[in-house]
């Protein structure tokens, strides 16, 4: 399916509704705040000019003052709460959607390179996803918040006097405009290469931590260390380069209000004096102003929430734009009996040494292929060829004749590769991977197969047994006899086995070897095995 | 974490001054704005404002602008100085926890996996900084700040500040229900996000796996129910959390308002206990009212940040074990220089709990297969060898004991290998000059020559300068190990201490490394660990090690 790359805008669009929940709750909350202190200040100026005026001041409208102030104290409370759990409801459920996209995305890619798989490029890709709401929490909903009250408050200063306005508005457009687009583009550029040396530090350390021993050796240990150190701390500057940033950001946005606040106090005595405006209306209009600072100075960090967001963005449409599953077209099934065809096939993974060269075979349904051959001799890279994968090759592959491209293979090979997935689930679960429908019988059957039978009845929780992460829980054969069994399970005609007895003694070898070739009329069974395995009838290749 | 920020702790006082003069300029700022607007309200009531009144704004104006700017910078100050002080205090303790490494040496297994053990490194340290530059300052100014508020507010009336008083019990109380909220829901959140997030990894790590066996869908199915799981639980955690926020919220914006009509009737003299009276006039009454918001707002502050705190004592908890692991010093001073392979003796040698006491003769240049049942103590007895790590008995080099002689000195003659071949990321060249820096490029060539791979190494288009990926990505286990092999070679030692250096290969692999290892090892004392004879008939003699007698359950540590 042609999917989108992510954009940051497309965030806010998913969960358009519950945004703008939260954006309005926000803005209503930081106007309570505000209306609270100017109406108290106008409350008690008002006060003071009646009470002093006439000294029987129960002329005095309090009872509406009174209510607005107490209003204003339980929206602001309300408001908050109700906001936080809005833009929380609603980040929560966008990278619930983000999780959900980028797992079709990166799992419909042909398959992750081992560089793409390793822990620390899944803790990053997990990482990054989380970045990705900094973008509406910590950009859109500061800069909204921050637009909406400053344009309310040089509204409601207009409404008092024009002039009062004016006068509050080039230290407001400063605090609230001018300083934080200054600083913005340095804050995203510094953001991004911030990724870059987390990223090369990382690194570095891994790499010499995995060799210390090594290192203390052969007296390298100490200027290793120090230039770790010296990455760390260029690093660590940088991050105080960003917060720096921040804090004089924020600086600069208060001596913009600080301005604004003089000037609202110069032109209101002016018009004081003029007798245009009351002293409790001028108050109520400097403390508003004051007020702006709450909604103001989020603003400082936002273009380094936008820097963190934008390069989590690239860098997962980064991975998630290599090639594709060109999703096969072809629907032809490939009739029994099968026949498989390769000449003069010659392949290599990028970057290995060896691979196959100039390899022909013929098979026919029924028969049982051993690859043999040292190791790094390119017996895998063969199979990977034979198995479909998406690897540069010359020479002829055929299926029935025609080349692989015409048929639809996804239901006839049965492939397994020497780096293999155990899931942390239960064996039971991991199995019906390749049948939803199994019964227990079914998996009793191929676990028999595989000769874990014993095994997993001697286990308390039978096959509810749980495998642990990457099978951390099982041993490194019994790990390969699952995934066998599992692939067992699919019913494949079309067997590529790489590997499936390293680690098993000679009894139990058999046992799985016997149980192989009781299949072997319904399809074609290629083996790659270090072991000497006895197959009556086998063709035999040797690679490199 | 004091001991950590001991040095620190003058940036910090600093800080905290900062914040503290910054308060005082507050209070400053809001007596100026009080007695403008009172100076204002009398002149009004008068009749109107006259030159009296523009010359108390042009008294005020340059000190309420000194105010509002002075106040931000010493913001500003207080934020560089207690984030310099953040960075020191990382940048020190992964200096410390680097040298606990390295101290511990092979050891290091025992506290986690590399990977481990490099992102607590990173990350954990990483994760004090919030605590460090800004909690450990708020939760002192949460105690200041409303205090000096309250002496101000108490000048002018003592009842208001008996009003902010009587919320101020509430303030501990609020403190530690916020901190217990906080702290759970963080550390619940924390595990489910965890376990949804390895989840999400697991899966996506086996896509090519679930594609192949038509599972995919039912995978994504599983992602969507786990990811939705999550955000359901943490809805009901927040709607917890956010609740003593919520409280907090509350009797800030209830301190404002009672304030605010305590003194608004009051001015108006119309409080049921003091009609026709004014208890606070209007110039204390802006100036208390302008105070205010400001007594809550350090608490506000400190909840935004406990989750700083939180996450710092959980960071804590996971470098302890490593700070406080007991670190042995090899204490050898004694030079060293060997011209030729030397014996090795062991005299009743003994590792508490990992080796039972062991005699084993290393002749000069015999080369020995230590053989023995997982945690019998082989890989123990090299990291003896090499020097890190204690033990009874003794462990003489031609005569002298190990524990006299300069570590340093004894490991520049001791070549060390272990199952996983050490690679870094790049060339080819680059990892054999790791072990040897000076060596020039014929010596490269010569040393590959020996162990096979430079046929191989000459036909690829960079040679020697070809990049190797992560963990040797393009070299199979038996080159990677002639590669181990060759810088082996390239540093020439006398004595070769070898840890399973075959066990990850198949049979036909290591069987020929073993011949390699035959002619290259020859002329030097050799201890080789390894629980395969095959190849091995070279060897001068095999050595089984007995069960110990305080073998501890587990793998060969």
């Amino acid at each position: 399916m042609p999917e989108q790359p992510i954009r940051l805008r497309g965030l806010l669009r998913s969960r358009f509704g519950q945004w703008n929940l939260a954006l309005f709750l926000g803005a209503v909350t930081l106007l309570s705040a505000t209306g609270l202190l100017a109406t108290s200040g106008w409350f008690i100026s008002a006060a003071a000019l009646a009470g002093l005026a006439t000294v029987a001041a129960y002329g005095f409208d309090y009872f509406r003052p009174a209510a607005i102030i107490r209003f204003f104290a339980i929206v602001r409370t309300a408001g908050r709460y109700a906001e936080r759990l809005a833009s929380h409801n609603a980040a929560l459920a966008l990278l619930k959607d983000l999780r959900t996209r980028l797992f079709a995305r990166v799992a419909g890619q042909r398959r992750l390179t081992p560089a793409a798989r390793s822990a620390i490029a899944m803790h990053r890709l997990v990482a990054d996803i989380d970045l990705l709401d900094f973008f509406p929490l910590r950009f859109v909903a500061p800069w909204f918040w921050a637009s909406t009250l400053s344009l309310l408050v040089l509204g409601w200063l207009a409404l008092l006097d024009s002039s009062l306005a004016v006068a509050a508005l080039p230290g407001l457009l400063l605090a609230w405009m001018v300083v934080p687009l200054l600083g913005g583009r340095l804050a995203a550029r510094l953001a991004r290469r911030d990724a870059e040396l987390a990223e090369q530090r990382r690194e570095f350390l891994l790499d010499r931590l995995q060799l210390l021993t090594s290192l203390l050796l052969w007296q390298r240990w100490n200027d290793q260390q120090a230039a770790f150190l010296q990455q760390d701390d260029q690093w660590l500057q940088q991050r105080l380069r960003q917060q720096k940033l921040v804090s004089l950001t924020a600086l600069g946005q208060q001596c913009g209000l600080a301005l604004a606040l003089l000037a609202v106090l110069w032109q209101g005595h002016a018009l004081l004096q003029a007798g245009e405006l009351g002293v409790p209306w001028l108050l109520a209009a400097l403390l508003s102003v004051m007020g702006l600072v709450e909604a103001l100075l989020p603003l400082a960090a936002s273009f380094i929430s936008l820097g963190f967001s934008q390069a989590a963005r690239d860098r997962l449409n980064q991975l998630t734009a290599a090639e594709t599953d060109p999703a096969s077209t072809a629907t032809a099934l490939p009739a029994q009996p099968l026949s498989l065809a390769l000449s003069g096939l010659s392949a290599r993974v990028p970057g290995a040494l060896n691979g196959p060269e100039d390899v022909s075979v013929k098979l026919q349904q029924g028969d049982v292929l051993l690859i043999e051959g040292p190791s790094g001799g390119g017996k895998s890279t063969l199979l990977q060829v034979l198995a479909g994968e998406p690897l540069a090759f010359t020479g002829e592959r055929l299926l029935n004749g025609q080349g692989f491209e015409r048929w639809d293979l996804r239901e006839l090979i049965g492939y397994l590769p020497q780096q293999l997935d155990i899931f942390d689930m239960t064996l039971a679960q991991n199995l019906r991977l390749a049948d939803l429908e199994a019964t227990d019988e079914a998996l009793w059957q191929v676990l028999e197969d595989v000769a874990l039978a014993d095994w997993v009845r001697s286990r308390k929780h039978g096959l509810k047994t749980t495998l642990g992460e990457f099978g951390a829980k099982v041993s490194g054969g019994q790990a390969r006899r699952i995934a066998l069994a599992r692939l067992l399970l699919t019913k494949r005609p079309l067997l590529l086995l790489d590997e499936p007895f390293a680690g098993l003694d000679v009894e139990t070898r058999e046992r799985v070897l016997a149980s192989l070739l009781r299949r072997r009329e319904q399809g074609i069974i290629v083996i790659v095995s270090h072991q000497q395995v006895t197959v009556p009838e086998a063709r035999h290749l040797r690679i490199g | 974490m004091s001991r950590l920020l001991a040095p620190q702790s003058s940036l910090l006082n600093l800080a905290l001054l900062f914040a503290l003069a910054a308060a005082g300029l507050f209070v400053w700022q809001c007596w100026l704005l009080a007695q403008l607007f009172s100076g204002w309200l009398v002149a009004w009531q008068q009749g109107g404002l006259g030159d009296a009144q523009a010359q108390l704004l042009s008294a005020l104006l340059p000190w309420l602008a000194l105010c509002l700017i002075g106040r931000p910078l010493l913001q500003y100050g207080r934020e560089q100085a207690s984030q310099l002080a953040s960075l020191r205090a990382r940048s020190e303790l992964r200096r410390t926890l680097l040298q606990r490494l390295a101290a511990l040496g092979p050891a290091r297994a025992q506290l986690g996996a590399d990977a481990e053990l490099g992102s607590r490194l990173l990350e954990q340290v990483e994760a004090l900084d919030g605590y460090i530059s800004r909690y450990r300052v708020q939760r002192q100014l949460v105690l200041l700040v409303p205090v000096l508020l309250v002496i101000c507010t108490a000048v002018f009336s003592p009842l208001a500040a008996v009003l902010l008083l009587l919320t101020a019990p509430l303030v501990p109380v609020f403190m530690i229900l916020l901190g217990k909220a906080a702290a759970s829901a963080s550390q619940r959140q924390f595990i489910a996000l965890a376990r949804m997030s390895g989840r999400f990894s697991d899966l996506l790590r086996g896509s090519w796996t679930l594609r192949h066996l038509g599972a995919l869908p039912a995978a994504e199915a599983e992602v969507e129910t786990a990811a939705e799981h999550y955000r359901a639980g943490t809805m009901r955690v927040l709607r917890m959390a956010f609740l003593s926020g919520a409280v907090l919220e509350l009797f800030a914006s209830l301190a404002i308002a009672l304030v605010a009509l305590y003194l608004g009737l009051g001015l108006l003299g119309i409080l049921p206990w003091a009609k026709g009276e004014i208890p606070v006039p209007y110039l204390g009454a802006l100036f208390i009212l302008l105070l205010a918001p400001e007594f809550y707002a350090p608490l506000r502050q400190l909840g935004t940040d406990y989750h700083a705190k939180a996450e710092a004592e959980g960071a804590m908890t996971e470098l302890l074990p490593l700070l406080n692991q007991q670190v042995w010093e090899h204490p050898g001073r004694e030079p060293l220089a060997l011209n030729a392979a030397p014996g090795i003796y062991c005299q009743q040698l003994a590792i508490e709990g990992r080796l039972a006491p062991l005699d084993l003769r290393l002749q000069p240049a015999e080369r020995v297969v230590l053989q023995g049942a997982s945690g019998s103590g082989k890989s123990s007895l090299l990291e003896a060898l090499l020097g890190f790590v204690p033990w009874q008995g003794e462990l003489l080099v031609n005569g002298q004991s190990l524990l006299e002689l300069s570590r340093p000195d004894w490991l520049r003659h001791v070549g060390y290998l272990a199952q996983q071949v050490p690679i870094l990321h790049g060339s080819i060249a680059d990892n054999l000059r790791l072990a040897a820096p000076n060596a020039s490029d014929a010596e490269l060539i010569a040393v590959l020559e020996q162990v096979a791979l430079w046929p191989l190494i000459r036909q690829l288009p960079k040679g020697l300068e070809t990049e190797l990926g992560e963990r040797g990505l393009g070299l199979s286990g038996g080159q990677l190990s002639r590669l181990a092999l060759a810088r082996l070679l390239l540093r020439d030692t006398p004595i070769w201490l070898l840890d399973e250096p075959t066990a990850h290969l198949d049979a036909d692999t290591a069987e020929l490394i073993h011949a390699l290892l035959a002619r290259l090892s020859q002329g030097r004392t050799l201890l080789l660990v390894s629980h395969d004879l095959q190849g091995l008939g070279w060897a001068d003699r095999v050595v089984t090690l007995g069960q110990p007698s305080l073998s501890e359950e587990g793998a060969d540590a």
